[in-house]
């Protein structure tokens, strides 16, 4: 019956993806058009003649009707063609391969610190409900949520590394390192372990540590939060009654009942929280001189280089799309309700 | 059970701390801190950035140059020697026959002649300084000429005075390339950009490119070909660092030699600092208020005089800017030919306010005034804010992003616009044309800020353009000494402050030398202990 009813749903699924994508397509686009930036202006500069302006205006296709350039630009979108970067002049793809595996690296350790130290967490705080345990791990979540990552990060920047040298600074490697392991994935702990350069290895990790910590603080905070909600939800049901009452020891009904029906809305917490990392702190990854997609696509922005604006949040947004669909897919197949009426 | 003690043993991986080896520079490289995620272009026919300009200005040599610490003395590169005719219309510059580019390649009169004429044909964003002088796509091929291997000769289209002109030549667009080099990479007509833009550099300067990653990070190598000085280190590794507070934890971490761009707290922060020192220069970058006299308040001179006497010129150097700015009110930067040390105005409400009832203003009034949304510039903007409230005058302050701050003024869309003016030539014209020469008197018909901001000069405007014709230097001197205090006690430019330029660098580096107009930095001297 499951697997019936599966390829029907994910078919839906795909349909509202396409529709979601291209909403986000028409968004962007229009957002583009309306902010009070002049792209032209941007490339040619203050102080160029009216003539080297026009020309580029005539390139950039802004003497078109919107509507041709929008169709214009929807067109080669469907071809996998992003245009340009007027900053880069590369095609915006290649800068979008460029940028997003540091994003990608920081966010996956940063999500598996969130995860590895936030369901705990809120496991513990669920189960010493408004006991001390509790009121100490919501009050730390709590200031990872309140306080400013800017600040934080400059704080831990100067503590951990300016002061106790534990860590490595900002940027993804010392200089004596850069280049040095060639470029296949675009991650460097992978390339370099690819390479089996320990060395780089271990420098990549002592500048990552600091910045995924934060990242991972940020998401403990949140994924901490939920995992406790959902526990005391479960921790209060008839079930966890009827299995204490039979014997089970707080272990087994913690870890092995309650936590296991927790963990179904909690996969679609771990998913959102990825998607919000992999788009890219920009403050983070302005502190730490992090070349990733959020530095990236802030930088275009304030640059007005549009194509590289429109392609990155096309990307981040068809991730999150996509995250949100493998996370209904999991739920659909982790939750016994959820099979098609059978229980 | 199995899943909890692997949960407890990743917890504890990550609880470890990695022990990082303490980083230092590489002795043989010089590590540079700068914000470049805004460089389009190496090209140094269409450089324009200041991270672009920097770098450009290491790798390509202009034919002559100016001595930084006497700018009014011009020196040869390329070009060892000149004359100029007696109409001061024709230049013939002999080439300098030791000059040879990174591949080997004599530098000849005909790069010189490719690399001028490309500036103008291929009509790039930087052309307008070259353009100036009356070069067209059509006429360049008859007024750039090289007439033998070692005699270039240009012929301008006015008489200007000859400083004007190898100021013009001694910037970032006079730049020579390899034109054998770059004429086999010209891919449909493109004169090599395509090829020089990112990639490839082919200049007779100290350094040449090994890598740009836009957004990251710039790597340029020792010219092992150079003709000059040998310079003292062997690579020069710009690197994107957009933060103050970052630059300095790094500066004083000794892991990186040169930071760029530090603020005030951070220079405050790094004073007591042994291993690290701040280097200084005078730069050409002014800092005011232009005033939209379409407003039909400001179109009272009174009005505007009375603005003059509500900025607190003084205590914002010294609180906000400290150091970072000095007082000045003149068109002409400090350093340049003809600058004047004329500072009439200072704060003085009762002053401002007695002007504003002789221009028949009774009642207060609000002046939309366009801030760029970052320091020091929205500081000044609530400093200027409180002062100017002092006499009724409510300025409604507009924070935007720095490219909708130049859209605002050059569609006259604001009463005030707090903003600068970076000179890209030494030369006092480049301020003087911005400021007071409307587009009516402009060779090349192009709009100044005077024009942008519906001010007529009248006389001034031509005054400016007699200055900048007239071949005797002193002659020269006195007429910008005299336009400008007629220029700041009329036109409608609140004219502030100066930028000192100040630089971060490690003690152990010697040899840094900061340039006079903006990114004309010069890292072919330095050398590491």
């Amino acid at each position: 019956m499951l697997l019936t009813t599966l390829p029907r749903r994910l078919a839906s699924s795909l349909t509202s993806v396409a529709l979601t994508l291209l909403g986000l397509v028409v968004l962007t686009f229009v957002i583009g058009r309306v902010v009070p930036i002049d792209p032209v202006l941007a490339i040619v500069g203050d102080k160029a003649s009216k003539e080297v302006y026009d020309r580029v205006f005539v390139e950039l296709g802004r003497d078109q009707p919107v509507y041709v350039q929008f169709f214009t630009y929807l067109w080669k979108l469907l071809h996998g063609d992003f245009g340009q970067s007027f900053i880069t002049s590369r095609p915006v793809l290649i800068d979008l391969l460029d940028f997003f595996p540091a994003t990608l690296e920081l966010a996956t350790f940063g999500l598996l610190i969130g995860v590895v130290t936030g369901i705990p967490a809120g496991v513990i705080a669920a189960y010493y409900h408004g006991k001390w345990p509790d009121h100490l791990i919501r009050v730390f979540a709590l200031i990872g949520y309140s306080v400013p990552v800017f600040w934080l990060g400059l704080v831990g920047l100067f503590v951990l590394y300016f002061k106790l040298d534990w860590v490595s600074g900002p940027g993804q490697l010392d200089i004596f390192f850069q280049g040095v392991v060639p470029r296949h994935t675009g991650s460097i702990l992978i390339d370099s372990a690819i390479a089996g350069d320990w060395d780089v290895f271990s420098n990549a990790m002592s500048h990552m540590i600091l910045p995924a910590s934060l990242l991972g603080y940020y998401s403990l905070a949140y994924i901490g939060r939920m995992t406790r909600s959902f526990m005391l939800d479960q921790l209060n049901r008839e079930y966890v009654l009827t299995a204490r009452l039979k014997g089970a020891t707080e272990f087994e009904v913690v870890a092995r009942h309650a936590l296991r029906n927790a963990a179904i809305p909690l996969v679609t917490i771990v998913a959102l929280s990825y998607g919000s990392l992999l788009e890219g702190s920009v403050l983070v990854e302005t502190i730490f001189s992090w070349p990733g997609i959020g530095n990236y696509l802030a930088s275009s922005l304030f640059r007005a280089d549009m194509n590289a604006v429109l392609g990155g949040t096309f990307v981040v947004g068809a991730m999150f799309v996509f995250l949100n669909m493998l996370s209904d897919v999991l739920y659909n197949l982790l939750d016994p309700r959820m099979d098609g009426g059978r229980s | 059970m199995k899943l909890l003690k692997l949960m407890m043993a990743l917890m504890l991986c990550l609880g470890l701390d990695v022990l990082a080896a303490s980083a230092k520079t590489p002795a043989n490289t010089l590590v540079v801190a700068d914000a470049i995620d805004d460089v389009i272009s190496l090209d140094p026919g269409e450089v324009s950035e200041v991270g672009g300009v920097l770098t450009s200005n290491q790798i390509y040599q202009p034919l002559v140059s100016f001595d930084v610490n006497d700018p009014t003395k011009i020196v040869g590169v390329l070009a060892e020697s000149w004359s100029i005719s007696a109409d001061g219309k024709i230049f013939t510059f002999k080439m300098n026959p030791k000059a040879k580019f990174a591949s080997g390649n004599p530098v000849t009169a005909r790069d010189a002649e490719y690399s001028l004429r490309r500036v103008v044909l291929m009509k790039s964003r930087s052309a307008f300084i070259i353009t100036q002088f009356g070069f067209t796509p059509e006429n360049v091929k008859d007024r750039i000429k090289a007439a033998d291997d070692q005699t270039l000769v240009i012929e301008i289209g006015d008489r200007y005075a000859p400083s004007f002109l190898f100021y013009c030549l001694s910037s970032y667009v006079g730049g020579i390339v390899d034109s054998k080099l770059v004429s086999e990479h010209e891919v449909k007509g493109d004169f090599g950009n395509a090829w020089l833009k990112s990639e490839h550099s082919a200049g007779s300067g100290p350094f040449e490119l090994v890598k740009w990653e836009p957004k990251k990070s710039i790597l340029l190598k020792r010219n092992e070909n150079f003709w000059g000085t040998r310079p003292g280190v062997e690579r020069i590794f710009i690197q994107h660092v957009a933060e103050s507070a970052t630059q300095r934890l790094l500066l004083e971490k000794g892991d990186i030699d040169v930071a760029n761009k530090l603020g005030s707290d951070d220079f405050d922060a790094i004073k007591d600092n042994a291993g690290v020192k701040v280097i200084t220069s005078q730069s050409g970058t002014i800092y005011y208020m232009g005033l939209n006299v379409r407003n039909p308040y400001l179109a009272k001179p009174k009005v505007v005089e009375a603005l003059k006497y509500l900025v607190d010129y003084q205590g914002i150097a010294a609180t906000i800017s400290r150091g970072a700015m000095k007082v000045h009110q003149t068109l002409v930067p400090d350093g340049f030919l003809g600058a004047l040390d004329y500072t009439p105005y200072k704060l003085d409400v009762e002053k401002a306010k007695a002007l504003l009832k002789e221009a028949g203003v009774t009642s207060g009034f609000s002046l939309d005034t366009v801030v760029w949304n970052s320091p020091p510039y929205t500081d000044w903007a609530q400093a200027i804010q409180a002062t100017m409230a002092e006499a009724g005058i409510k300025l409604n302050l507009q924070v935007v992003d720095g490219q909708q701050w130049l859209d605002r003024y050059r569609s006259h869309k604001l009463d005030i616009w707090l903003g600068l003016w970076g000179p890209d030539y030494p030369d006092p014209h480049s301020n003087a044309k911005a400021f007071a020469v409307n587009k009516q008197d402009a060779p090349d018909g192009s709009e100044s800020l005077a024009d942008r901001f519906g001010w007529n000069a009248g006389e001034l405007s031509k005054q400016a353009m007699a200055a900048v014709r007239e071949q005797d230097t002193l002659k020269r001197k006195a007429m910008y000494q005299d336009l400008q205090k007629t220029h700041t006690d009329t036109s409608p430019f609140i004219y502030m402050f100066q930028e000192v330029r100040r630089v971060g660098v490690n003690s152990k580096v010697k040899g840094v030398v900061l340039g006079l107009t903006f990114s004309d930095d010069r890292y072919w001297s330095a050398s590491k202990d």
